[in-house]
């Protein structure tokens, strides 16, 4: 499904990707593990689409497609989600409306009909059951004033509207209490299927306990270093991420299976 | 004189249509506001046309205007309109008082017919003049200054007809009161003159909507002054509207004197028009009055706008807030300067002041100036001007979702326009503004 081959990308003229590659397959879950600054948010916004950040080298294959070629909204259409760290507040634009607008042109590019308003609102109350969020929300501006907690939900309600082929969660769990952890991660875990899959981005072990990956990748300066199974974040949690880097500074880079 | 200069022409075109109209009068200039519009006249005379020379008019080069042969209309207009005429511009669904002034001049047979609520508060300010009503005489020209403003003193001097509103105290006009200002440019551009006078007495309420359209191809200008007078615990919200051609220009002052505990709403909606210059100018003269100004500029093509506004805390205890917001496509110009003034006395003062602008277009420019002049120590202001692009990160939130750029940017537009929209207390106006910036910015949900 996605095809990453020896990316990388830079911001005003730094480099922070330096040479990346993965290999995601349907119904994989992928982690993405990594202190601060290794460039794990870079490489959400790099999938996404975000033009500040240059594309130096490298290729980024999805279902067959060059992905550096669409533009953020083709990407989106093409069933790629982002879910964002930092929502961004937008007053004076309903959730409502904003996921039917969205909903509706990636229907138009798959050649479907618009949905129709009662279609549309039997899907919300469906879809808000599964992150347990208040549809009053839905009807006020997109994210404002919504809690921490709520704009994550928020994120993930509209993954679940949208219902994309691969969605990245970049950094889901921050910020989260337990309990919107929970919710968050068991409205990931329905949505899961053989169809689609997930990359999961994350500082902490504590959001895996919820979402159990396949797979976990440690980035350290801006290339995978370490690849295993769910076990590994376990190991990451209980020895800290200097143990890598040391480990990587010992050994040439690993490229991800 | 120099007979090259258009500008000096139309000045001299003035002075002689004021003598013509001193001897049409046939008596009646003897009635006291005459010898007002003389002294005004003289005025102009002495002042001419602002030109970028005068700081308060820097940015706002009216030439282009003032030099079109405009023609005058000096009396009350044979022109034949109808209803259909004017239908686009009424309010939908909105129960309203319509006044229709044609080039400045009321037609009672095309306004909505006078009920009991009408009676007892609207009339026309040609009527009103003649001498029937004390509180016209006592304020006409008393608050807005035609010594140092030109246009006032055009104004002053030409004054002839608008809406006099009187509202005794205590009552509230349930009805919004909605002036259609029809300038009629489908034969020959007009130069017109609505002089309005809005009386509330203590604890009076009412709900003004002025709109001003252009008929037909031509150009037209207009230079419209209203005073404003509210007494004790009086109410007024007073909406501009400007979705007029890009071939209509207007100066429109408002000039507004509040007592104690009154409020005056100001809620300036310039959404097209050549060279739109708004003055609003509040003085807070009794304890406790408060003043809102909002304003929301949203013009394209060559279209420009002025908007200058002068809050007055002339005394203790008053408050003031004031937010205006411009979006400008294409080659659009804007100007804000917003001068709060803090009266040596007028301790206990709250002003706030914010301007935000976004530019759509290289092309398009914005002059923004706030001018905050304290001259007391126990106060609480404020100002904040922000002027740029549309944020990058909200409109990658909405591409990430699917959305187009042109609908990302559509949405983005609209949301910073809402908050402006928002504040518009009428729901049938605020719907049909909102429809009519949906509808420009070619994005609907």
């Amino acid at each position: 499904m996605l095809s990453i081959k020896d990316l990388r990308a830079a911001i005003d003229g730094k480099d922070i990707l330096k040479g990346l590659s993965l290999e995601v397959k349907p119904g994989e879950v992928h982690a993405i593990m990594g202190p601060n600054g290794s460039g794990k948010s870079t490489l959400a916004s790099v999938l996404a689409g975000r033009e500040e950040f240059e594309v130096m080298g490298g290729s980024v294959e999805y279902q067959g497609t060059d992905l550096l070629d669409l533009a953020p909204e083709e990407r989106a259409r093409e069933g790629i989600f982002l879910a964002f760290q930092y929502p961004v507040e937008i007053p004076g634009v309903s959730t409502a409306n904003f996921l039917k607008a969205s909903l509706n042109e990636i229907k138009k590019h798959r050649g479907e009909e618009p949905i129709d308003a009662i279609e549309f609102l039997q899907m919300m109350k469906s879809k808000l059951r599964l992150v347990e969020m208040d549809g009053a929300l839905t009807k006020r501006s997109l994210n404002e004033g919504f809690s921490g907690g709520e704009k994550k939900r928020n994120e993930i309600f509209q993954m679940a509207m949208l219902e994309p082929s691969l969605a990245i969660l970049d950094e889901t769990d921050s910020g989260l209490d337990i309990d919107a952890l929970r919710i968050v991660a068991n409205g990931v875990n329905q949505l899961r299927s053989d169809a689609n899959a997930f990359v999961v981005i994350t500082h902490y072990q504590r959001l895996l306990e919820y979402i159990v990956p396949d797979f976990v990748h440690v980035l350290s300066d801006g290339r995978i270093v370490k690849s295993g199974g769910k076990e590994l974040a376990l190991e990451l949690e209980e020895k800290g991420y200097d143990w890598i880097k040391q480990e990587a500074a010992a050994s040439p880079a690993v490229d991800a299976v | 004189m120099n007979a090259t200069n258009p500008v000096v022409n139309f000045k001299d075109k003035l002075l002689s249509d004021f003598q013509l109209f001193e001897q049409s009068l046939n008596g009646s200039s003897t009635l006291p506001i005459h010898a007002i519009r003389r002294k005004a006249i003289q005025h102009f005379d002495q002042l001419g046309f602002p030109t970028p020379r005068h700081e308060e008019w820097k940015y706002t080069n009216m030439a282009a205007v003032l030099r079109q042969p405009f023609r005058t209309q000096m009396g009350p207009p044979a022109i034949d309109l109808s209803a259909d005429d004017f239908r686009p511009f009424l309010i939908d669904d909105l129960d309203a008082h319509v006044l229709v002034f044609v080039n400045g001049w009321f037609r009672s047979e095309l306004s909505t017919s006078a009920d009991e609520e009408a009676e007892l508060c609207i009339g026309s300010f040609a009527e009103a003049q003649k001498g029937f009503a004390p509180a016209f005489d006592q304020h006409f020209a008393q608050h807005a200054a035609y010594t140092d403003d030109a246009f006032t003193a055009l104004s002053t001097a030409f004054a002839r007809d608008g809406l006099f509103l009187n509202v005794s105290a205590g009552r509230r006009v349930s009805r919004p009161i909605h002036l259609l200002m029809i300038n009629d440019a489908r034969e020959a551009d007009y130069f017109v003159q609505p002089r309005h006078l809005l009386l509330l007495d203590a604890n009076a309420r009412a709900t003004v909507i002025e709109s001003t359209h252009t008929l037909g191809a031509g150009r037209s200008f207009s230079n419209i002054v209203s005073e404003v007078v509210l007494g004790e615990g009086a109410q007024l919200d007073y909406y501009k509207v400007q979705n007029d051609s890009p071939l209509a220009s207007s100066i429109a002052t408002i000039q507004a004197h509040q007592h104690a505990n009154s409020l005056l709403r100001s809620f300036t909606l310039s959404l097209g028009g050549a060279m739109l210059r708004n003055n609003v100018n509040a003085t807070l003269a009794g304890k406790a009055a408060h003043t809102d100004l909002f304003g929301l500029t949203m013009l394209k093509g060559r279209e420009f706008v002025d908007n200058h506004t002068l809050v007055d805390h002339a005394v203790p205890h008053c408050t003031s807030n004031e937010l205006y917001k411009g979006i400008y496509d294409e080659r659009s110009q804007g100007v804000f300067n917003g001068k709060i003034l803090v009266r040596p006395d007028a301790q206990r003062t709250n002003a706030f002041q914010s301007n935000h602008n976004i530019l759509l277009s290289d092309g398009a420019t914005i002059n923004t100036k706030p001018q905050l002049e304290i001259f007391a120590d126990d106060v609480k202001c404020s100002h904040g001007a922000t002027s740029g692009q549309l944020d990058e990160n909200a409109l990658f939130y909405l591409r990430s979702r699917g959305l187009s750029l042109e609908a990302a940017r559509a949405i983005l537009v609209h949301a910073f326009a809402v908050e402006i929209l928002n504040t518009i207390e009428v729901e049938e106006l605020r719907t049909k503004l909102d429809a009519q910036i949906t509808e420009r910015l070619s994005f609907t949900f």
